[in-house]
């Protein structure tokens, strides 16, 4: 092969390269968006009221678009859209489109609604092949007849001993705003166990502002998961909410480390005594050290075989450390105990002679984050402020004022003596 | 003579009161948590909001003015806070409370398509709220895809509208 000819190869292989190439940034690079803004509206149902509404359509790619807005679902016959047709130049972020709704002489009560779909109409020979549409939903609550009553339960998890928030938000969607509301909240352990239950302060709610029922709940029981079985009274009428939520964290407390019979060279059994201070099984347990050599470089590694730790329970892991070639002295090591998407850290130091493993000091790793540095600071500058006002006032009007006004005056009586 | 004196002894007397009052004035001031960003009332589609503030060292956020069970965000001076959309109501709390200022994140509903080499389609929830995707091909409804915000899956398909989901 003459050098030509290699020339000439190599310039087919990156020819043929660059075919690729370009040809995967051209399917890659063909996209097409679209987006509106807000994405749902909501209004009370008012028989024959006529009522206009907009929303904004976003131009995602900043490109000329032309779409088509049209009425879909329950109420696309009381919907009617101003313009069908629309066209966005590039140079456009977004644009309003508004509808009417006109609402029906007559709706069952409950919710009903309507999609407004916008479609971009693709172009010829252009765009990507398919259709991008998206939908602003319009809902219309009509009313249940009386007193009617709508929430949803909040709970925020709690460490031990520490306070779990009940937030019961309740919308009044009857006719009659809900005069008197509270709820009854029985808490259950794992096992379906009633470990607790409470009443909660009442409120009120009406069309315009909803209630909020909020109780702190102090946490006076094992960590777990538990669930809240919530029943909300309005005005004589209940309604049931259900959660679980969670006491305390799945924490695994690594409280012994032992290595019997051991001898330099052979094999050392780590067993490593690990307590489950949740409430539930923690699954997927297992542990891995590292041993380090004088320059801090890992030396060894070893893992324990994963196991299940029931709750409140202990366990032993085993992991071995095969000693060939080590010698005789002190090496820092590091224990992980990892569960899940967790991992706890305790740095220690193994100290090998002839017969003995020695584990010494279990060093935690502890961050701390001073927030409140700045604070101190305020509050210290605003007090030694205060303090300086008060002192320079009360030396003025207590005493100096009055010693000067004593001397003048007695300046006074000896010239006039 | 006398009335010399006490008129000395008022000049003096209102000196220490006006310096007296400048200072705590200036203390309070001090003191005073200073709130930059987000501005009142602000609107907007990102969920990802700047909280920009001195002199706190926690956001009280709720979405309601009586802060009746508010989310306590403990920071030092700036934070990004991804919030839902909703309305809000926020204050930082320091020394003293701040003024209260209203943030409202709205609702984004955004669909990314992007074509994949074997005639499929890349469907992305570009949007703020949780999707609910219908697929058509050739004018047939052929099934839905649910999609949490950023999230994508790849389908096949000619016409791809996206809606909020509940």
């Amino acid at each position: 092969m003459n050098k030509r000819e290699k020339l000439f190869g190599r310039m087919k292989g990156l020819l043929f390269i660059l075919l690729i190439l370009s040809g995967t940034v051209l399917l890659a690079g063909r996209i097409d968006a679209l987006g509106i803004t807000p994405a749902r509206a909501s209004v009370d149902f008012v028989s024959g009221v006529e009522k206009m509404i907009g929303f904004n359509v976003i131009n995602t790619d900043g490109k000329d678009m032309n779409l088509v807005v049209y009425a879909s679902g329950e109420l696309n016959k009381s919907i009617f859209i101003f313009e069908n047709m629309i066209s966005m130049g590039a140079d456009e972020e977004t644009k309003q489109i508004s509808y009417n709704i006109k609402m029906p002489a007559d709706l069952s009560p409950g919710m009903h609604s309507a999609d407004i779909v916008v479609l971009e109409v693709p172009k010829e020979g252009g765009g990507i092949g398919a259709v991008v549409g998206v939908i602003a939903q319009l809902n219309v609550y009509v009313p249940y007849p009386g007193k009617y009553a709508e929430a949803e339960m909040h709970i925020s998890g709690a460490e031990q001993e520490g306070i779990v928030q009940f937030v019961i938000p309740v919308v009044s969607r009857g006719d009659v705003d809900l005069v008197s509301v509270h709820a009854n909240v029985d808490i259950y352990n794992s096992i379906g166990e009633k470990v607790d239950s409470f009443n909660t302060l009442e409120v009120s709610a009406s069309k315009e502002k909803r209630g909020e029922i909020v109780h702190n709940w102090k946490a006076d029981v094992p960590a777990g998961v538990y669930s809240a079985k919530a029943t909300v009274i309005y005005d004589g009428e209940t309604l049931k909410l259900e959660k679980s939520f969670n006491v305390g964290e799945m924490i695994l407390d690594l409280q012994q480390i032992e290595v019997r019979d051991f001898k330099l060279g052979e094999i050392a059994k780590f067993e490593m005594l690990v307590e489950n201070k949740w409430g539930e099984e923690i699954k997927g347990v297992y542990t891995l050290m590292n041993v380090f050599n004088k320059e801090g470089e890992v030396m060894a590694e070893f893992k324990s075989p994963t196991e299940n730790i029931p709750g409140f329970e202990k366990k032993v892991l085993v992991s071995y450390w095969d000693t060939g070639g080590v010698k005789k002295g002190t090496y820092d090591s590091s224990v992980y105990l990892i569960y899940g998407q967790k991992s706890a850290q305790k740095d220690l130091q193994l100290k090998v002679s002839d017969d003995m493993i020695e584990i010494v000091g279990f060093g935690y790793v502890i961050s701390s984050k001073k927030l409140f540095g700045d604070r101190d600071l305020l509050i210290k500058v605003l007090v030694i402020g205060i303090v300086v006002l008060a002192v320079m006032n009360i030396a003025w009007f207590v005493f100096l004022r009055k010693r000067l006004f004593r001397g003048k005056e007695l300046k006074r009586g000896r010239i006039a003596n | 003579m006398a009335d010399e004196i006490s008129k000395w002894m008022k000049r003096i007397d209102f000196i220490v009161v006006a310096l007296s009052l400048i200072i705590v004035v200036w203390l309070v001031g001090y003191g005073a948590p200073l709130v930059i960003a987000p501005q009142d009332d602000l609107e907007t589609t990102s969920t990802a909001v700047l909280f920009e503030f001195s002199n706190a060292d926690k956001i009280l956020l709720d979405d309601n003015l009586e802060f009746s069970s508010p989310e306590e965000i403990y920071a030092k001076d700036n934070l990004v806070i991804n919030l839902k959309p909703g309305v809000y109501y926020w204050k930082v709390v320091g020394f003293e409370e701040s003024e209260i200022r209203e943030l409202t994140i709205k609702s984004e509903v955004g669909l990314k398509l992007q074509e994949s080499d074997d005639g499929k389609y890349e469907v992305v929830n570009a949007g703020n709220v949780g999707l609910d995707v219908e697929i058509f091909n050739k004018g047939t409804f052929v099934g839905k895809t649910v999609l949490e915000p950023e999230e994508s899956s790849l389908e096949k398909g000619d016409k791809f509208v996206g809606g909020e989901n509940e």
